[in-house]
């Protein structure tokens, strides 16, 4: 795995020296360095962040990450909300995968309180989380292809991620915002008919996917721009807090759904999808086999989910639901890796403290600032979009 | 040597000072070290006991006992063992050593907790650069006595038009106005 | 080989050219699923205004506000949810938690308007074009509950238990059972208006809730200094109207209230009341009655430093509460502990002393600055059919009493009660238990002329007396009482089709040609009670102005039209202890406004 990048400039010479920790010493009045902003409002970048990049000629001698465009404070929001109140918003943490920040704040309660759900309520929720990770693999995917160039791609996976939402809004009664899963167990049964509209939705998914694979996959201009580039090392995992399809790219076997396994998924049958070269394109292929094997585990839970039971267990009324003193950690596998939740409880009605732990918290600061020096101007978009950052879940 | 968490909770409470060791669940353990020994502890389990993901560093706001309670949450993959190490450090003298050469994104997490709580880490890399907050200056936000509701009343207005009456009040009005 | 197919196998992308657009076509008439979260919808004849939707919304995006055509009554604030669609969030949380399911949302999703103004609305008022559709969030069901629909069960004496003696039957709430109770309460407070003492409901519920009983305890006081006996026999109105009811079992606000009271022993009131030490005035009250108005008022004029004086005609004070109300029901030592810590702020019961008799109104007012009185309904009113002149014909309001006093009452085998109301089934059932101690079984049949539903009897009292082997036979006109060769034999009925008109007027209608004859040795008249006013004697009689119904009148600080003279209880409204106990503290409120206008006018 050798790091390289596609530069029209292969005499290095012309460019400053990089320091032992990767950094470079900057002489901006020596007028040789130009700064650009890369967003918030690029269409490259993954929503609403900046990258301040100080460039020579068309590469990137320095980057710095600002964040702060879409700050909300929901942590701070929780301090003064109930417990059910506090379910509204969460969902609204990570804006493309609501869905893992409202389990991992039902489970973070419902362990606190010692409540067990009912057992349809947790496939139910393992649905959902599925669904949740299919469609947003599916804008992901859009997005690489998107930052590089592909317009069709994000075309052809958006209408599918569509069909998707459509099967959320049938399920939970709202497209994006689920809100679906509330402390207790979930507001709803699965409706008439949702099983048959559910395969139709999963077939036309893996007939376009393999398109996607023929057009975006096995391309060589898609290749050339990522095959070898922005190669993220193995020893960097522990030490950058790198998690999801960005460590399993680079052969760590890393999947919350199997190391510390939650609702059905032991149930169900499963093996992490891994990668060996952990450049942009193996986290890709990661990711599309990822998707690959959300259509399969979706197909193995409407075998297995019941048609009827019991969705919420009985709570004390939630209007003044107090939760015993405690602190715990939640988490769940999203997209980008371990999502999590911290709660701490003083026993009142209103959390204490409420911690979101979203992965592109790491992967698009520090990890993304160190892995865009030497990278071409033209690339920026697309290693980004290969990390999958969220900014939202950065700044809650 | 197999992995025991006990064995773990006993190092850290024989070396470090540890108490109040709780096992929240199988795997979720979590136990207070002072603040003095906690870096130190943090070194130990990182290296030596397998604890080498990060999995966050936060602060919880005890306003009424004059502490902030900082949450490291750390992980070892290989034996699916969760620790959260709470460090107790005064509120008006927040302070507290950084771990930013153990773990890169740690500088991140320092960062917002200076910005947030007004925690801070001397020698974290960037620590004073806002990170949110460009051009905030108020107080701190996430601290308990920064009153949310408060700063919207005094720095928004109400949209006109809206004003609600409370049931009981209003039959009261309405049923027996006399009483 | 590998090159070439990564050149070529993008081109596979071109056999979409021939394949339909999936985009959607204006104009959008594509429906949202059933499920969906759209616009709202209240169902505005079923919503109470209860105003819990605004009490769950996170966004704080609903207002409670009055609507033209929708008065406010019981159990109905008048008040209904608007909705500002600039906050609302569409989590349907409102929906979920709605007590009368009343609002739901509908699946329809566009709305344009150039006035933002319009998307702040009270749905179900304004005719939008989606009120009628069927589609849309509604509460989910499949054991989905925000708050628990269903009761704590009270715990109550098996009736094989209880169907023999006077011990009390329902056994009061744990610690658990309350707080779990206490826990369904969503604390409206629709109940407040309904309680003719308005008390603090939803601020009591909440302090089991937060198990400060002590706060209970004082909230209790503010508006009832009666809470062990209400919290046992009230007719709890609060629960006919409370929002949980709708949707459920309404909260047991009686059972709680006896709660708080029954965990804090009477020695202890006086510290957590705050009444150690009351400043007296120099201004005396006499009171006529130690029945709940005359309690009532005497505690609240005790409060306010007045010395008070209650003459109770009986030998024990309680009036109906103990001489109507079996003990069974009411315990003497709860009624006691009450009366007791009401007796420790000052208050002298002077029993055994009748008004009239013993002591005559015209003295007590110059002794006095101020009568207050509450003497109640004791003398039973008589069906006047033929045969009620007999022996073995009696009144309930006068067995109740001699049980009480412990006196000899008779007992038949067979015994036939005329009557639907509470009353008729206290006598009911204590003369079951007394068939019970003497024959060793029950031979009672209680009959009404209201239908099984119009009962004025509490259900569960009808219920419970099945229980205990009485029959209740409503439905049932009095006829005849017969009497062979001056034996009673029983009694002749005949079919009650209806007993209001259409005005709800009282006005019973008769189908004579269905009868029926219930066999007994002794008949028990209980349709009601008639007060005595014989002890308003002389200028006090002449003077006072009584309405058309032989009522005195009084305005509304219970006051009659002789200044010092202020009358209360179920003389003027009721007959229940509640009201009494609203009438006694409104009156001691208009009794403190009297004196001190007198004093200082003199």
């Amino acid at each position: 795995m050798s790091k390289k990048f596609f530069s029209w400039n292969e005499d290095r010479s012309l460019y400053p020296p990089a320091k032992p920790d990767g950094t470079i010493d900057i002489d901006l009045s020596s007028h040789k360095y130009l700064k650009i902003w890369h967003g918030p409002q690029h269409p490259g970048i993954t929503g609403n962040m900046s990258l301040e990049l100080t460039l020579l000629g068309d590469e990137v001698m320095a980057c710095e990450t600002h964040v702060g465009y879409l700050h909300r404070g929901f942590e701070k929001l929780m301090e003064r909300r109930k417990y059910i109140q506090c379910f509204p918003i969460v969902c609204r943490v990570a804006v493309p995968e609501p869905d893992f920040n409202e389990y991992c704040f039902a489970s973070a309660t419902e362990e606190l309180a010692g409540i067990e759900i009912p057992e349809a309520a947790k496939w139910l929720r393992t649905l959902v989380l599925e669904m949740a990770r299919l469609q947003s693999y599916l804008m992901w995917v859009g997005g690489q292809a998107g930052a590089f160039g592909q317009g069709i791609i994000g075309q052809w996976t958006l209408y599918c991620r569509d069909l998707v939402l459509d099967r959320f809004e049938e399920l939970t009664g709202g497209r994006i915002y689920h809100m679906y899963i509330i402390p207790g167990g979930v507001r709803g049964l699965l409706p008439d008919g949702f099983r048959e509209r559910m395969e139709e939705t999963l077939r036309i998914i893996e007939r376009f996917m393999k398109d996607v694979h023929s057009v975006m996959f096995n391309n060589s201009v898609f290749k050339k721009r990522s095959v070898g580039m922005g190669v993220i090392e193995p020893e960097w995992i522990n030490r950058f807090g790198i998690v999801g399809p960005n460590a399993r790219a680079a052969g760590v076997p890393m999947d919350v759904r199997k190391d510390d396994p939650y609702l059905k998924y032991p149930e169900l049958d499963f093996e992490p999808v891994t990668g060996t070269d952990s450049d942009i394109y193996t986290r890709a292929d990661v990711r599309r086999r990822d998707l690959l094997l959300s259509v399969d585990l979706i197909r193995q839970i409407m075998v297995k989910i019941p048609d009827s039971g019991e969705i919420r267990a009985k709570t004390p009324n939630v209007l003044h639901w107090k939760i015993p003193a405690g602190e715990t950690y939640s988490r769940a596998e999203c997209t980008r890796g371990e999502f999590g939740y911290y709660m701490v409880s003083d026993g009142s009605e209103y959390p204490r403290r409420v911690n979101v732990r979203g992965p592109s918290y790491t992967h698009a600061v520090s990890l993304l600032e160190k892995m865009i020096i030497n990278v071409n101007i033209a690339d920026v978009a697309g290693l980004m979009v290969s990390l999958h950052t969220y900014p939202p879940e950065i700044e809650r | 040597m197999e992995f025991q968490i006990d064995q773990v909770i006993g190092n850290l409470n024989e070396l470090f000072g540890g108490k109040d060791h709780h096992r929240q669940r199988k795997g979720l353990d979590f136990i207070t070290i002072p603040k003095e020994q906690a870096v130190a502890a943090i070194t130990y389990l990182s290296n030596p006991e397998g604890f080498k993901h990060l999995v966050l560093l936060t602060a919880v706001d005890w306003l009424e006992q004059g502490q902030f309670q900082l949450t490291y949450l750390l992980n070892n993959p290989d034996n699916k063992q969760d620790l959260g190490i709470r460090v107790l450090i005064p509120r008006d003298q927040a302070v507290m050593d950084s771990i930013h050469d153990l773990w890169g994104q740690a500088a991140t997490y320092q960062r917002e907790l200076r910005e947030m709580f007004g925690i801070h880490f001397p020698g974290s890399p960037r620590v004073d650069q806002p990170f949110i907050l460009e051009g905030w200056d108020g107080p701190p936000p996430y601290r308990r006595d920064f009153d949310t509701k408060k700063y919207a009343e005094e720095t928004y207005f109400p949209r006109p038009g809206r004003s609600s009456n409370d049931p009981t009040e209003y039959m009261k009005h309405q049923l027996y106005p006399d009483e | 080989m590998g090159k070439i197919n990564d050149i070529l196998s993008p081109f596979t992308a071109w056999k979409h050219l021939v394949n339909q657009p999936v985009t959607i076509k204006k104009p959008l008439t594509r429906q949202a699923s059933d499920r969906y979260r759209g616009f709202h919808k209240n169902d505005i004849e079923a919503c109470i205004g209860c105003g819990t939707c605004e009490e769950i919304c996170q966004n704080a995006a609903i207002d409670m506000v009055p609507v033209d055509g929708i008065g406010t009554k019981n159990g109905d604030s008048g008040l209904r949810p608007r909705i500002d669609y600039g906050r609302c969030c569409w989590c349907a949380l409102c929906v979920d938690i709605c007590t009368t399911n009343s609002l739901t949302m509908s699946n329809e999703y566009t709305w344009v308007d150039n006035d933002p103004e319009v998307f702040r609305f009270v749905p179900g008022a304004e005719n939008k074009p989606w009120d009628q559709k069927e589609q849309g969030w509604k509460k989910p069901g499949s054991g989905y509950e925000l708050y628990e629909p269903e009761r704590v069960n009270m715990e109550e004496l098996p009736p094989e238990e209880r169907d023999h003696s006077f011990i009390e039957i329902v056994k009061g709430y744990s610690h658990e059972q309350a707080l779990l109770e206490a826990d369904r309460c969503v604390g409206c407070g629709i109940c407040v208006a309904t309680c003719p003492a308005h008390m603090g409901i939803p601020q009591y519920i909440q302090a089991i809730r937060n198990n400060d009983l002590e706060e209970g305890l004082r909230i209790l006081y503010e508006t009832n200094p009666l809470p062990e006996i209400c919290g046992r026999i009230c007719t709890h109105k609060c629960e006919e109207v409370c929002s949980i009811g709708h949707h459920g079992d309404p909260i047991s606000i009686r059972w709680l209230k006896r709660y708080i009271a029954d965990q804090i022993p009477e020695n202890e009131y006086k510290k957590i009341l705050e009444t150690e030490n009351l400043v007296k005035n120099d201004h005396k009250v006499a009171i006529i009655g130690a029945g709940p108005s005359g309690l009532s008022a005497a505690y609240y004029l005790a409060l306010m430093g007045y010395s008070c004086t209650i003459f109770e005609k009986l030998s024990e004070p309680g009036g109906m509460m103990r001489f109507g109300i079996p003990e069974y029901r009411l315990p003497y030592d709860q009624l006691d502990k009450d009366i007791d810590y009401i007796r420790s702020l000052g208050v002298e019961i002077r029993c055994n002393t009748a008004v009239g008799k013993d002591i005559t109104l015209e003295e007590l007012h110059e002794q006095f600055d101020a009568v207050y009185t509450g003497t109640g309904l004791h003398d039973g009113r008589s069906t006047r059919i033929p045969g009620t002149d007999h022996k073995k014909v009696y009144q309930a309001a006068d067995l109740l009493r001699d049980i009480t006093l412990g006196k000899e009452v008779p007992v038949e085998k067979r015994i036939v009660v005329i009557g639907g109301g509470n009353v008729a089934m206290d006598i009911t059932r204590s003369m079951a238990r007394l068939q019970k101690q003497k024959y060793g079984e029950v031979g009672i049949i209680a009959t009404s002329l209201e239908s099984e539903h119009e009962m004025p009897a509490d259900r569960e009292e009808v219920v419970e007396a099945r229980e205990e082997n009485a029959q209740v036979i409503p439905g049932w006109g009095p006829v005849e009482i017969e009497i062979n060769e001056g034996k009673l034999t029983g009694l002749h009925v005949v079919k009650c089709t209806a007993v209001f008109d259409a005005d709800r007027r009282f006005n019973p209608q008769f189908d004579e040609t269905i009868k029926d004859f219930f066999p007994g040795d002794m008949v028990i008249e209980s349709i009601g009670q008639g007060m005595n006013l014989s002890y308003i004697t002389g200028k006090t009689r002449e003077e006072m102005k009584m309405d058309h119904r032989g009522r005195i009148e009084v305005n509304r600080d219970f006051q009659t039209s002789i200044p010092w003279f202020f009358a209360g209880g179920d003389i003027i409204q009721g007959p229940d202890v509640i009201h009494g106990i609203a009438n006694g503290h409104k009156a001691a409120t208009g009794i403190d406004r009297f004196i001190r206008q007198w004093a200082v006018g003199s």
